[in-house]
């Protein structure tokens, strides 16, 4: 049989930015995948050893526009452990409301995008329904949906306000969630186009350098959160699922949002009897890092993401390096693509939860 | 067999449910939607003593202080609405408005220019 080159995107509605995939085709079977990466450059790295520490805040939430709030907060952090700044409860707490709510609208949008990914329509309008609750929360707190440019070093920009929003969410979101497993879960189509399809395994998971979801996905119980500071005394247990395959990925997903919501309500507490915001702002004009190295990281929605610092003592970074979660699992691709049939291949990139300015930064 | 017509009537019954309920969407050009207290819309300024501040804290370049003929210059082509200069404008001369609707049909009328009178009347 004749062997067919197919150019999958760049320009391809769902490949959720412009992602490439070169695929060689004979009949239906996908031969070989070639992933090419890189139409959506900015230069963010670059960028970073030009601007001060207090200009390159903004930019930062622009990597990944749907979880903002995970590279503001990794930006910040990495600034506050290098000068030593501790961080009061409420303070904490804040940080810790916003980035579960960040988390769960991600992972909204993602189950509207993946179903529409396999024809479904109508749960794309109701997740993005849902996802509209807590952008409004975020426009009301920081000023702007989804740049926030909210947290700064040392602290927040003011004040967190309008908390019986975020128990309006929490009421009605689980709700909502239950509605989308009974339309979704037991769906008879959307299981033979999910189950047994792209099987990802513990091994190649880790030769990968898979993390977050789809690890956990994979029966392997990672989650940087447990180690993290801003999760200090709240209980939470990370989903680990044993099924490998695009199914059990949607399946923790909305487990995730679950254990969001439960860790949100626990932040909320803390933030109700700590009425005081201590905070240590640090001069933004003359900021800068002692000389040597530092890195740090975050539990993201899509994957570890971490950050890598070399300063010279100046107001500038010497070197930035960010280590996104999109990055490992568009490489992915060349293991899972291979073998499956052509109609799949959308279905298991969309499984995934890529997104392209954060490959491409 | 039975398990499929009863997913089938459930997931009919659900999207109905969904189906009789208020739109979420807003007719844009007829309903306006109103934007929350800290929105950051286009930048205003007001009574800016120059102390160039925000020049320091801008992180696209957008701020421009000319001084000769007294006037204060952002370039909306190049501002990203981060809100840096009004956060840290030590007189709150910059402020940023509510205001979202900046299509204009000339490229020169995307760089507004306020009057810088502050320092004079103070003298």
């Amino acid at each position: 049989m004749n062997k067919l080159k197919l150019n999958l995107g760049p320009q391809h509605p769902s490949t959720h930015g412009v992602l490439r995939l070169i695929l060689e085709l004979e009949g239906e079977k996908i031969l070989s995948c070639e992933p090419d990466i890189g139409y959506l450059h900015r230069g963010m790295e670059k960028m970073a050893e030009k601007l001060s520490y207090i200009q390159y805040l903004p930019l930062v939430d622009r990597i990944d526009y749907l979880a903002g709030f995970f590279y503001s907060e990794l930006l910040c952090r990495t600034v506050e452990k290098a000068l030593n700044i501790e961080l009061s409860k409420r303070v904490k707490a804040i940080r810790l409301i916003l980035l579960e709510l960040n988390r769960m609208a991600s992972h909204l949008l993602w189950i509207g995008a993946f179903l529409m990914d396999l024809g479904a329509v109508s749960p794309f309008f109701y997740a993005f329904r849902e996802r509209e609750l807590i952008l409004q929360y975020f426009e009301k707190v920081s000023g702007q949906r989804m740049m926030n440019n909210y947290f700064v070093f040392g602290g927040v920009r003011r004040d967190i306000e309008f908390l019986e929003d975020i128990e309006e969410i929490l009421k009605i979101l689980p709700e909502k969630v239950n509605d989308y497993e009974k339309l979704i879960t037991e769906n008879p189509i959307f299981i033979q186009r999910t189950k047994n399809k792209g099987i990802l395994d513990k091994n190649t998971a880790f030769n990968f350098g898979i993390t977050g979801v789809n690890l956990r996905a994979s029966g392997v119980e990672l989650d940087f959160r447990s180690g993290d500071y801003l999760y200090e005394g709240i209980e939470f247990k990370p989903v680990v699922l044993d099924g490998c395959d695009s199914y059990t990925r949607y399946r923790a997903r909305v487990q995730e949002i679950r254990e969001s919501i439960k860790i949100i309500s626990q932040a909320l507490e803390i933030l109700k009897s700590e009425k005081d915001l201590n905070q240590n702002l640090l001069n933004p004009f003359t900021l800068s890092l002692p000389e040597g190295e530092y890195i740090q990281e975050i539990e993201a929605p899509r994957g570890l993401a971490s950050v890598y610092i070399k300063s010279t003592g100046e107001k500038t970074p010497y070197r930035f390096k960010w280590r996104t979660g999109s990055y490992y699992s568009v490489n992915l691709l060349r293991k899972l693509l291979k073998g499956a049939y052509l109609n799949d291949a959308i279905a298991i990139s969309g499984s995934l939860d890529i997104i392209l300015p954060e490959v491409d930064k | 067999m039975f398990k499929k017509i009863g997913y089938l009537l459930l997931s009919m019954f659900i999207v109905f449910k969904h189906l009789f309920k208020r739109p979420v969407t807003l007719e844009y050009p007829e309903k306006k939607n109103i934007p929350p207290e800290n929105f950051r819309g286009k930048p205003v300024v007001e009574n800016c003593l120059g102390c160039g501040i925000c020049l320091r804290v801008c992180p696209s370049g957008a701020i421009t202080i000319d001084r000769e003929n007294k006037l204060y210059k952002i370039d909306l082509k190049k501002c990203i609405f981060c809100g840096n200069c009004a956060y840290y404008c030590p007189h709150s001369a910059v402020k940023m408005s509510k205001e979202y609707e900046l299509g204009v049909d000339n490229r020169e009328n995307l760089v507004l220019s306020y009057p810088m009178g502050g320092a004079d009347e103070r003298n």
